[in-house]
């Protein structure tokens, strides 16, 4: 109990004094575990949500659409609905294949002529104002949300205006733009919004312009799960009927996420790995101090235990307090990430137990991973050493020390502070590189060809892509936060240690400029290699993740990208290797001597 | 110093020659002042005390004088007794002490200056021995007795500082300082 | 001013309001060329604040500094290292040495610093490390020589570009006896070369090699006496056969 008293107060001071890197910590930690939890909890998203429409709806079990026109058809899909299976149907109605005009926008769009009074099978859920009557259309919510159409507007089928009367949700068809289920004639269709209007007035449309028709059939089986044999069993030798499965609605709808998964789960490794390195970086500038602090504890007879409590408490408390903020973070995110399209309805249940426990698992390791070497490493110091303040001995680099001679003095100073710390210049380059995976990923998914929803000249947007690429924009945005946050940490950390020989190249002569072009300089020399390494990286992930066929984004753009991070990284380092330069150098020196 | 030149002898019977030569290498600067027949007049005492016996020499006769002089028995046992001996110099302070406290109580001088003055003598004292000591050649033996005179001067100087702040009005100032 | 180093009413405060102390205060001083002033006092006494002040390290709160002619307490700061650069060297207590250089690669350092080409860096490095009796040792690292080598590293690297003047603050405060001497007979060989240098120290043995010696106390010089050329021939009379 007194130790656990000890350790607390102990930590909580620490965090007291170094407030900053508590909070980049917490900074890091938190949306890196937000991003996991996130990516890990789209999983199954899309199910449950066409499982609440389809509850809210009574959607069916399996359409079946009859593409051909002809006498035979509806006699056909009413044999359907007296199968011993179905123990409930809807229609058969009409879907009119029709072009729909609203404002700028022109989509195809197909028309279910609708019962006044939905029946047992197939009630969708009107949203916003009412259900259909003559004269008046109601609108699919996931098309109008993308027509930007709202009860009241009117809307132009075939050169016809209709007010909209309703909007509406419906599990018996695909989600916007998927609405059509089958093209005209039974051929493949093109992205398709769905409208409903009233019976007479579906076939007045048809009849009236002669456009193409489907009829469709709503069936309730009496075992849902069973839709498949029903299928199998009613295949019809002279008419053609397509079945569609709830199932298969189910599945549509998942490919509405399935590139949003990989990009949050990938997005967060990332954001964990540069979390790790943040956190490390912070830590290892900290090894002088937390092995002196060792040594203080030792010398007052504090045990192995104690110390290693003290030391990695702190990380591993506020790694935890970061996890729980993320936590909460993906739960309030989560709507707007995990459903892109109006069509459904629901909510997101939030992170699940399994969730938890892997992001636990991910702040744990940001915690050990970044500071069980340098608590190992005061733990091991000798008790006299570790109160002397004796840091680790840098090693001697005799090729860079030889090669940096041959250049002028910034890149002189910066070159041997890289040797100096290889392993701080690792950190720097994968860093670098991580933010140009994301950077190249984010370019590589913008110079794909964009396949629009709209007709002609208008354009609707492409649910999926936009809300990729802004899924996809805000995971590099964080990755570029994180990224910023690391490089002021760690050229921080190296202008700390690197305290005295600067003060001391003052002294021979080198200028603040020089100093502080050094320490940028000894930034930048590691980010280079990054940003080499970076963009070849980027593609790759990008090729691994992406079905198909991709098209490379041009050369220009990737150099340009590196360039700009390089440019960052530059900018970034100024700041605090300005101030460290600035630092004046009497004090430094004699502090040292004392 | 005569107790040294007899144990010189314990070794092997010397020329007087010889005797100062040694005496020179082991002393350094100290033993430059040395005249040629310091050592002779020491000779002759020893002699008289019945300490060292003299013979004529043979056989060297690029040396102008022939004589070799030994310990006597009597000389041996002086040389015993000198080694056991743990016989130190007095350090003399006492003289400036009296002084400083004389020169303030009678107003004939202010200590302080006096103080001053003889850190100037001493510090001359001691570049003096401190350059005599890195004149002198690696590996010779006059170095551990510049050490010496160096540390002890130091010593001294140490001791001088103590005076003068004990002695220096700038305490009462202090005291003035901290009751304000 | 004629001499290399000329200060006047020399004032350096630290610290704010009511913790505002003079380091240094009102302190006027001339040093010329060729000459080796030692500054004594105990520690506190401004003598090292005096030597950040005359190397530029720096700025005085009032007063000016010359060196050669130049006033350099109005220098810029870009000013002022190239005049660190060319015209003065650095020793200090604890040798500030970098650790993951060579000891020809420290005092290689300035000369690249400089602007010189590395061979001729190199070359004088080589030179400097002979003259401080160090060229063994010109590719062991800090961590591998003693306490005194490690100090004539650091004197080579302060003459690197032969400056007009070292600065030496309190250049064998973590020596021991054998290790001051070297330093000492450094020092005295640069002393009778015509180097001028400035010590602050506060032991008198070092002091005492120096022409001239200045004390401080509170900031202020409180004794300046002039060593050099008074020789009493005093040693010669320690010894007497009869004393």
């Amino acid at each position: 109990m007194g130790s656990a008293v000890i350790v607390f107060r102990l930590v909580l001071a620490d965090i007291r004094r170094h407030r900053a890197q508590a909070a980049m910590l917490l900074l890091a930690v938190t949306v890196a575990t937000a991003a996991y939890a996130l990516g890990l909890s789209l999983q199954g998203v899309s199910q449950a949500l066409y499982q609440q429409t389809r509850e809210a709806t009574a959607g069916p079990d399996v359409v079946a659409l009859a593409p051909d026109p002809g006498p035979a058809v509806a006699p056909t899909l009413t044999s359907l609905a007296r199968a011993p299976e179905v123990v409930a149907h809807n229609g058969p109605y009409r879907i009119v294949y029709a072009t729909l005009v609203a404002g700028d926008a022109t989509s195809k769009v197909v028309v279910h002529g609708a019962a006044n009074k939905p029946g047992a099978v197939d009630r969708p859920l009107v949203t916003s104002g009412r259900w259909v009557r003559s004269g008046g259309a109601v609108l699919e919510r996931g098309f109008a949300a993308a027509l930007g159409v709202r009860v009241g507007d009117r809307v132009t089928i075939e050169g016809r205006a209709y007010p909209v009367v309703g909007i509406a949700v419906t599990a018996a068809t695909s989600i916007y733009p998927w609405a059509a289920q089958i093209g005209p004639g039974g051929g493949p269709s093109d992205p398709t919004g769905l409208a409903w209007l009233t019976r007479s007035d579906a076939r007045a449309l048809a009849a009236g312009n002669d456009l193409p028709v489907t009829t469709a059939m709503d069936l309730k089986l009496r075992d849902p799960d069973a839709t498949q044999a029903f299928v199998d069993a009613h295949h019809h030798p002279t008419v053609r009927v397509t079945f569609h499965t709830w199932q298969f609605k189910a599945e549509q709808d998942a490919v509405m996420l399935r590139d949003s998964q990989p990009i949050l789960v990938v997005g967060s490794w990332l954001l964990g790995f540069l979390a790790v390195t943040g956190v490390a970086a912070l830590a290892a500038g900290r090894a002088g101090e937390q092995s002196r602090r060792a040594g203080l504890l030792k010398a007052v007879g504090a045990g192995p235990g104690l110390i290693a409590a003290v030391l990695l408490t702190e990380y591993l408390a506020l790694a935890l307090l970061a996890e729980a903020l993320g936590l909460v973070l993906a739960r309030l995110a989560e709507p707007a990430i995990a459903s892109p399209t109006a069509s459904r309805i629901g909510d997101v249940a939030g992170p699940a137990g399994a969730t938890v426990v892997a992001t636990t698992a991910l702040a744990v390791a940001v915690a050990g991973l970044s500071t069980l070497r340098p608590t190992l490493r005061a733990l091991r110091t000798a008790t006299v050493t570790a109160l002397g303040g004796a840091a680790r001995r840098p090693r001697h680099h005799p090729l860079l020390t030889a090669l940096s001679g041959l250049l002028p003095a910034p890149l002189l100073l910066g070159l041997r502070l890289t040797a100096r710390r290889p392993g701080r210049a690792v950190l720097q380059a994968c860093s670098t590189a991580t933010t140009l995976i994301a950077v190249v990923a984010l370019l590589a998914v913008h110079a794909q060809p964009a396949r629009e929803y709209g007709l002609g000249s208008s354009a609707l947007p492409n649910l999926r892509d936009v809300h990729d690429r802004r899924l996809l924009l805000a995971v590099t945005v964080l990755l570029i936060a994180l990224a910023a946050v690391n490089t002021l940490a760690l050229t921080w950390t190296t202008a700390t240690e690197a305290r005295v020989n600067m003060a001391v190249a003052r002294t021979l002569g080198a200028t603040p400029g020089q100093v502080c072009a050094g320490l940028s300089t000894a930034q930048l020399l590691p980010a280079l290699l990054g940003a080499v390494a970076g963009v070849p990286l980027g593609v790759f992930v990008y090729w691994l993740f992406s079905a198909g066929e991709t098209t490379a984004p041009p050369m220009s753009w990737m150099i340009s990208a590196a360039l700009a991070v390089l440019l960052a990284t530059a900018a970034l380092t100024a700041l605090p290797a300005r101030l460290a330069a600035r630092r004046p150098v009497a004090p430094t020196l004699s502090a040292e001597a004392a | 110093m005569q107790d040294a030149v007899l144990a010189m002898l314990a070794k092997e019977p010397s020329h007087g020659y010889d005797l100062r030569a040694r005496l020179r290498r082991s002393l350094g600067p100290l033993g430059e002042s040395m005249n040629p027949g310091q050592i002779y007049v020491t000779l002759t005492r020893l002699e008289k005390a019945g300490l060292i016996v003299s013979e004529r020499a043979s056989g060297l006769p690029e040396r102008p004088e022939r004589k070799v002089y030994a310990l006597t028995p009597a000389g041996q046992e002086r040389v015993a007794a000198w080694l056991t001996e743990v016989g130190w110099p007095k350090p003399d302070l006492a003289e400036f002490h009296l002084k400083l406290v004389v020169a303030a109580a009678a107003r004939l001088a202010d200590p302080v200056e006096l103080v001053a003055a003889q850190r100037r003598e001493l510090l001359r004292r001691l570049r003096e021995a401190q350059h005599a000591a890195l004149a002198e050649p690696e590996g010779s033996a006059a170095v551990l007795l510049l050490e010496g005179v160096v540390l002890r001067l130091q010593a001294d100087l140490r001791w001088l500082e103590a005076c003068e702040r004990a002695w220096s009005p700038v305490s009462a100032v202090d005291d003035e300082a901290e009751d304000a | 001013m004629n001499a290399l180093i000329g200060v006047r009413g020399l004032v350096k405060e630290h610290g704010e309001g009511r913790s505002r102390v003079r380091a240094v205060d009102a302190v006027d001083l001339e040093v010329p060329e060729g000459q080796t002033l030692a500054v004594m006092g105990p520690s506190g006494c401004g003598k090292s604040t005096l030597l950040h002040l005359l190397g530029g390290l720096e700025r005085p709160t009032d007063g000016e500094v010359w060196l050669a002619g130049r006033r350099v307490d109005t220098l810029s700061e870009r000013a002022l290292a190239r005049l660190r650069r060319r015209s003065v060297g650095f020793v200090f207590q604890a040798f500030h040495l970098m650790e993951e250089l060579s000891a020809a690669e420290n005092v290689e350092l300035p000369a690249l610093l400089a602007g010189r080409s590395r061979r001729e860096a190199r070359r004088r490095a080589s030179l400097l490390l002979e003259r401080v009796g160090l060229t063994g040792r010109a590719r062991h690292l800090p961590s591998q020589l003693s306490g005194g080598q490690r100090q004539r590293v650091a004197i080579a690297r302060a003459l690197a570009n032969d400056p007009l003047v070292v600065l030496a603050d309190e250049p064998t405060g973590n020596l021991d006896t054998a290790a001051t001497h070297d330093v000492l007979r450094i020092f005295e060989e640069l002393r009778s070369a015509g180097q001028t240098l400035v010590i602050v120290t506060h032991d008198e043995r070092v002091a005492a090699t120096a022409d001239r010696l200045v004390s401080m106390r509170d900031g202020m010089f409180v004794d300046d006496t002039r060593l050099a050329g008074t020789g009493t021939g005093w040693l010669g009379g320690l010894i007497g056969l009869d004393g």
